[in-house]
């Protein structure tokens, strides 16, 4: 077996949100019942990718609670408000200011009525772990729960609603001049390859994927998405086709559509960097999309630095690859060994 | 005054930036989780329906009287009972619930089935008789371009036309000490999420149509759902289930429009859950596109010109394809500060699958061609692709091909610096260009 290895790189950036006019809200309810426990009606659906895991972190921080006093019901038309769709990698960008929002709007209910049950003023206090504090000493003064009664028993509800409009105009029909969206991610990988020269097999050795989160609110969930981004784009390079024969699928089934096995994926190293954005909740944004992109293109570069040969078209097939070499070989272009 | 001791400032948060473990890991981790699939309810029939198979025909008749003697079988129902506009799509309603005058693409829907169990409603929908009228199929990018051709809806195959312009494209041409030039072809994906498409609809007894779908968005569902079914908003409930992955797929219209009709129909709870063979012939896929890119650089290294077609095959459905395309339009430079630009996209109607949202949406494609480009530039220049791109790449202060001006937010240099930092403590080295 000849094989040769290579090294190649793939960046690029992806406007976060929808663009185009198109709406692009967030919105959420956020309540606290009588002992302190606190529920987010977040609009926004949770695709396993963690939404409502970052929605919580963002509640706690602001509210001055632990998440695991935090329940949140999402994506309900009966129950949740309107918060967009979860695509676009907006979610974390929309959502998490719409809910940032709601929380430090009951955050300001609770210091409100806690100065009035503490004859103490407002600014001297603030929430620590469930318990409104004194400035400075963090003396515990009363619990969280115990002002929300006091704010239920006078027929408030102890509940903000929060939103937050994520909505760009659409950029010049003539020109697509314009700022066409509120934020981009951005993000680079390296792939390394081994081509078999002999059968055109590429097997993907290794992937470092350096994705900006702007502040990585769950470093886990961002390295999930790094993960399976890098894999999807794995997928799309080197297996994943939907033949269509005069307009008929020919790969209707697991066994002629290929996806990547754990047998397929390489050590993928996640470099999660950091530029913080002003616009998103603690300088996050989304990184969904932005870790799958640059996979496929730091492939192809990888190909061309092990044999020299560019493959401009995907997947990225032992065929193709094979025909390819065969090619150059006939114009005496392929580096031998 | 006293020290500035906010979070922002010292980064001492207490919840942000910790790894707080997901709700509902565990027992998605333990199996436990009920996904629609799982879901059982009292009097619950089971839906099937029957795809077209065919890209492109004039729909004569279906006939369903031998499927609906079929024992067990609730209802077989075609485009006539649908009592709404039965139509829908995110861009503009140009997709059938079920098909009624033609047959557009091999995905569409013909009928449906409500029945006792899942074994009577596949007999049933194996009884159902098509005479199905076969036109020519718009199967290619020349052929949706041609003008001559059938046109599959109204208004033609071309369904939009963008622009990207910037700079002087013939002063960028000029300046250039190297050009490169090709074509770049990308293909058909699939999402394959790992729960196929599902839904479970019951009309409670208020009146109300409760659907709960694997969706992305159910007050968008809502928004289709009512004007195609006839129903008033308030009278449309969605509820998104414990979803198995989307990836941009269940973004549109799915299993809604169908078992919220098989219910309405029977006023019995039904559920339907694709096969993975379904869901492969069904709904959305990744945009196929063909690109033509000529870049061009300066012997200094820096870029100067984009010169660009990307035409996308968006199926038979436009769904979000107009915007995909828009987008890889607007994304076609990359990350890079490029003074002048000519970009043009083509989004066009084709008789194959409905391409539609999908991760990465336009900028996928459009990163092969870019990407490609820039190694080939850098190449031909006898740079490092990693130095090509930190000289090139937007910076604050610069602007991108929209000519908005990037800002404190402007990643790319950090992302590009890191992988720099990575190879060299890794010792790792590009063969290319030889030394």
């Amino acid at each position: 077996m000849a094989t040769r290895k290579g090294l190649g790189i793939g960046s690029m950036y992806y406007g976060i949100g929808y663009g185009f006019s198109r709406a692009d809200i967030g919105s959420a309810e956020i309540e606290m019942a009588e002992d302190g426990t606190t529920t987010v009606y977040s609009g926004a659906c949770d695709m396993g990718q963690g939404v409502m895991t970052v929605v919580t972190q963002v509640a706690a921080e602001e509210l001055g609670i632990e998440p695991d006093q935090i329940r949140v019901v999402a994506a309900d038309t009966g129950s949740t408000p309107d918060a967009g769709p979860t695509s676009g990698s907006r979610a974390t960008f929309v959502q998490g200011v719409a809910v940032q929002n709601a929380a430090q709007e009951l955050r300001g209910q609770i210091l409100d009525m806690a100065s009035r049950m503490l004859e103490c003023p407002k600014e001297n206090l603030h929430v620590r772990r469930g318990e409104v504090c004194e400035t400075g000493t963090d003396r515990p003064l009363v619990s969280v729960g115990k002002v929300a009664h006091q704010l239920h028993f006078h027929g408030r509800r102890a509940a903000a609603w929060g939103w937050h409009d994520n909505t760009t105009q659409d950029v010049d029909p003539e020109t697509s001049q314009g700022d066409a969206y509120a934020t981009y991610g951005w993000a680079t990988q390296l792939a390394e390859v081994e081509v078999d020269t002999e059968t055109g097999r590429i097997r993907l050795t290794k992937l470092v994927s350096a994705t900006d989160a702007g502040k990585a609110i769950n470093p886990v969930a961002v390295e999930g998405q790094i993960e399976g981004g890098a894999t999807m784009g794995l997928g799309y390079a080197l297996y994943e086709q939907h033949i269509l024969e005069n307009g008929v699928p020919r790969t209707a089934s697991l066994a002629f559509y290929l996806v990547p096995t754990s047998m397929d994926v390489p050590d993928i190293e996640c470099e999660i960097v950091e530029v913080p954005d002003p616009r998103g909740p603690f300088g996050a944004k989304g990184v969904a999309e932005p870790a799958t992109i640059p996979t496929t293109p730091a492939i192809l570069n990888a190909i061309y630095d092990a044999i020299g040969i560019r493959i401009t078209e995907t997947p990225i097939t032992p065929e193709r690859v094979f025909f390819a070499i065969q090619e150059a070989r006939a114009r005496g272009e392929f580096e031998e060994d | 005054m006293s020290e500035d001791t906010s979070p922002e400032t010292t980064g001492a948060y207490h919840w942000i930036g910790k790894n707080v473990t997901k709700p509902d890991a565990l027992e998605k981790a333990l199996g436990a989780t009920e996904y629609v699939g799982d879901m059982v309810v009292p009097g619950m029939l089971h839906a099937k329906i029957l795809w077209a198979g065919a890209p492109h025909g004039v729909i004569r008749n279906i006939d369903t009287k031998d499927a609906a003697r079929v024992p067990g079988v609730a209802a077989v129902l075609t485009a006539s009972d649908v009592p709404g506009t039965n139509r829908y799509g995110l861009a503009v309603p140009d997709q059938r619930a079920l098909a009624d005058d033609k047959v557009r693409s091999a995905g569409d829907a013909l009928a449906l089935v409500a029945a006792e169990d899942e074994e009577a409603a596949e007999e049933a929908v194996a009884k159902i008789k098509v005479d199905l009228e076969p036109l020519r199929p718009i199967l290619t990018y020349e052929d949706a371009l041609d003008p001559m051709a059938p046109a599959i809806h109204e208004g033609g195959n071309v369904f939009q036309h963008t622009t990207v312009r910037k700079g002087d494209l013939e002063k960028g041409i000029e300046e250039s000490d190297v050009i490169v030039e090709n074509a770049y072809h990308t293909h058909r994906m699939d999402h394959v999420p790992m729960e196929p498409e599902a839904g479970l609809a019951y009309v409670d007894p208020s009146g109300v149509l409760n659907i709960l779908v694997g969706t992305q968005y159910p007050y968008r569902d809502r928004r289709q759902i009512a004007p195609a079914l006839d129903l008033a908003m308030n009278k449309v409930r969605v509820i998104q289930a414990p979803i198995g992955g989307g990836f941009g797929r269940k973004d549109d219209i799915t299993a809604e429009i169908h078992v919220g009709l098989l219910a309405l129909k029977t006023r019995r709870p039904v559920r339907l859950v694709y096969t993975r063979e379904e869901s492969l012939i069904a709904n959305t896929k990744r945009h196929p596109m063909a690109m033509n890119f000529r870049t061009g650089a300066r012997k200094d290294g820096l870029l100067t010109f984009l010169d660009g077609d990307i035409y996308g095959d968006t199926g038979a459905g436009v769904s979000l394809g107009a915007y995909v395309i828009k987008k890889a339009g607007i994304h076609a430079t990359g990350p890079y500060d490029v003074p002048n630009i000519r970009v043009d996209t083509y989004t066009l109607y084709t008789n194959n699958l409905v391409s539609g949202a999908m991760r990465g949406f336009g900028v996928m494609q459009a990163a092969v061609a870019h990407e490609s480009q820039m190694d080939q530039l850098a190449h031909r220049l006898g740079m490092s692709p990693l130095e090509f791109r930190i000289k090139n790449c937007l910076k604050p202060g610069l602007a991108s091909s929209t000519g908005q001006l990037m800002n404190e937010g402007c990643g790319i240099e950090a992302t590009l610096q890191r992988i720099k930092d990575y190879m060299s403590a890794h010792d790792l080295r590009f063969n290319r260009p030889h030394a």
